[in-house]
C-alpha cells in the first residue's frame, strides 16, 4: 500500500504544483483541496493505467474511487490483482 | 535570488511553484519532458480515424466543435474537414459577451468555408458580466494546476463552454467534440467521457462557481442533469487534434488568411478573439504572479514548435490598456 500511495502523492507534486508543505491526510479530497481539476483526474487516471498496466472500468471512476489518496490506492491494490 | 529562465522553455523562477535546476539548467517541466514520438503521433491519428468509421455517421452530427474564430481554432476546422470532409459538423461559438465581431465574421467564415452548420451559444451579457466580475474578485476557486493553465476569468468561461458542448453533443447524439488545443494546452489527444465522469465534473465546477460566489440554479453554465440523465453509459468522446498535427503559427496564420480569415485588429497578440483577455490576464496577474499564458506558450516552445526567443517575447509583451479599461468598465470592476 505504501509504495502506491507514496508513488501516488510524489505524481501529485510533481505535476500538480501541490504544495510541498501541505499536511495532506489519505482521505482528504483531491479536488475540493484545490489539488486536482477533471483534466488533472484524467492525466492522473493516464499515469496510473500505464504505470500500473491496469485498466479503470467505467463504474470505478467516481469521488468515492478516485478523488483522494486512499480511495486511489484502494483502486490500483484492487485492479492490479 | 536573482530570476533564471529555464534555458529550453519560458517558466522561470520568478513564477511561483517553477524552480530551475542550476546544474540542468532546466525547468521541471522539461526535465521531464518527454514528446509524443511521430510514431506516437501517427498511431493516435489512427486510432481518430479509426473512430471516426466506427462512431461516424449515426447522430444528428458526428463532431461538435468549439470554434471561437480565432487562429487555432478556425486552422483545426478547416485542416478537419479537408482531410476528413464526410464529418458532420455543428461548430458552437460561444458568446461570452466579449467576442469581437471579426472574430464572429471569421467564424462564419470558417463554417461557410468548411460546409458546417454554425450555431452561436449565447447567455444574456448581464449574468455573463456579473460571473465574471465574481470570477476576477475571487480567489482560489481553481485548483493551482489550473492557475498555470488560465486565468480564474478564462478558467471559467473555458468551464462553460465545455459543459455546454458536452451537453450539445448528448442532446444531438453527436459521438465526438472537438477542442483546438495546443500541445501545451492539452497533453491528451483522445479522451472517452463516461457517464460517470461526466455527473463528477459537472459537480466540481458547480462548486467551483460557487467559490466565486456563483449559484447556478438554472442550470445556465452547467450541463443540465436531466441530459445528463437522458444519456447512456457511454458518453461522447473529446478530441484534440491539433497537438497531433504539427504546429506552427506563422505558417497557420499565413494559409487562413489565404483563404480569407481576417487577423484580428488588436494590440495585443493574445486577444485575437476575446476583449476580455487582456483584463483577465492582468487580473491573474495581480492576483497570483503567474502570467496565465505561460504555460502554454511553455509547452509550445518546449515542442519547438515555436523559438524560445518568440514564446519570451510573447510573454513579457505589454497588456493593452485601452482593451483592460474597457472590459473593467464593462464588468463594473474598480
Ligand atoms: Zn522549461
Amino acid at each position: 500500500m505504501e509504495p502506491i500511495k507514496n508513488d501516488i502523492l510524489d505524481y501529485l507534486k510533481d505535476n500538480s504544483f501541490m504544495d510541498t508543505n501541505i499536511g495532506l491526510e489519505d482521505n482528504d479530497s483531491l479536488t475540493q483541496n484545490g489539488i486536482m481539476d477533471s483534466i488533472g483526474l484524467l492525466e492522473l487516471m493516464d499515469y496510473i493505467c500505464e504505470k500500473y498496466a491496469i485498466e479503470v472500468p467505467e463504474d470505478m471512476l467516481t469521488p468515492e474511487n478516485f478523488d483522494s489518496l486512499q480511495g486511489i490506492t484502494n483502486l490500483i491494490v484492487k485492479l492490479v490483482k | 535570488m536573482s530570476r533564471i529562465v529555464c534555458k529550453k522553455c519560458v517558466l522561470d523562477s520568478d513564477m511561483p511553484g517553477i524552480d530551475i535546476n542550476e546544474e540542468s539548467g532546466l525547468c521541471h517541466f522539461c526535465e521531464t519532458y518527454v514528446p509524443f514520438s511521430a510514431q506516437e503521433k501517427s498511431d493516435y491519428l489512427e486510432k481518430m480515424e479509426e473512430l471516426f468509421r466506427e462512431y461516424g455517421g449515426r447522430g444528428n452530427y458526428d463532431v461538435v466543435f468549439a470554434l471561437s474564430g480565432g487562429k487555432d481554432s478556425s486552422y483545426t476546422l478547416h485542416k478537419l474537414k479537408n482531410e476528413y470532409p464526410f464529418l458532420k459538423v455543428l461548430a458552437v461559438q460561444f458568446d461570452n459577451g466579449f467576442i469581437s465581431d471579426n472574430a464572429v465574421e471569421n467564424a462564419k467564415k470558417m463554417c461557410e468555408l468548411t460546409g458546417s452548420d454554425y450555431f452561436k451559444l449565447t447567455m444574456e451579457n448581464e449574468v455573463l458580466y456579473e460571473t465574471f466580475r465574481k470570477a476576477a474578485e475571487s480567489r482560489d476557486a481553481f485548483p493551482r494546476l489550473a492557475k498555470y493553465r488560465a486565468s480564474d476569468i478564462c478558467n471559467t468561461c473555458i468551464s462553460i463552454i465545455k459543459q455546454k458542448l458536452i451537453e450539445e453533443a448528448i442532446v444531438q447524439d453527436a459521438p465526438f467534440i472537438m477542442f483546438a488545443f495546443t500541445p501545451g494546452q492539452s497533453p491528451n489527444p483522445i479522451i472517452p467521457l463516461k457517464a460517470n465522469f461526466i455527473r463528477w465534473s459537472r459537480s466540481i465546477f458547480e462548486k467551483q462557481l460557487q467559490k466565486i460566489g456563483v449559484e447556478d440554479k438554472d442550470e445556465k453554465f452547467l450541463i443540465k442533469n436531466e441530459v445528463i440523465e437522458s444519456m447512456g453509459k457511454e458518453g461522447p468522446r473529446m478530441l484534440h487534434p491539433l497537438c497531433l498535427w504539427d504546429y506552427n503559427e506563422g505558417q497557420i496564420l499565413e494559409s487562413l488568411v489565404e483563404i480569407g480569415w481576417n487577423p484580428p485588429d488588436l494590440n495585443d497578440s493574445n486577444s485575437t478573439n476575446c476583449t476580455l483577455n487582456s483584463f483577465a490576464c492582468q487580473n491573474h496577474l495581480e492576483k497570483y504572479g503567474i502570467h496565465p499564458y505561460a504555460f502554454d506558450i511553455a509547452g509550445i516552445v518546449r515542442s519547438g514548435d515555436m523559438s524560445r526567443e518568440e514564446g519570451l517575447e510573447k510573454l513579457h509583451q505589454a497588456l493593452s490598456q485601452p482593451l483592460i479599461e474597457e472590459a473593467a468598465k464593462k464588468l463594473n470592476c474598480r
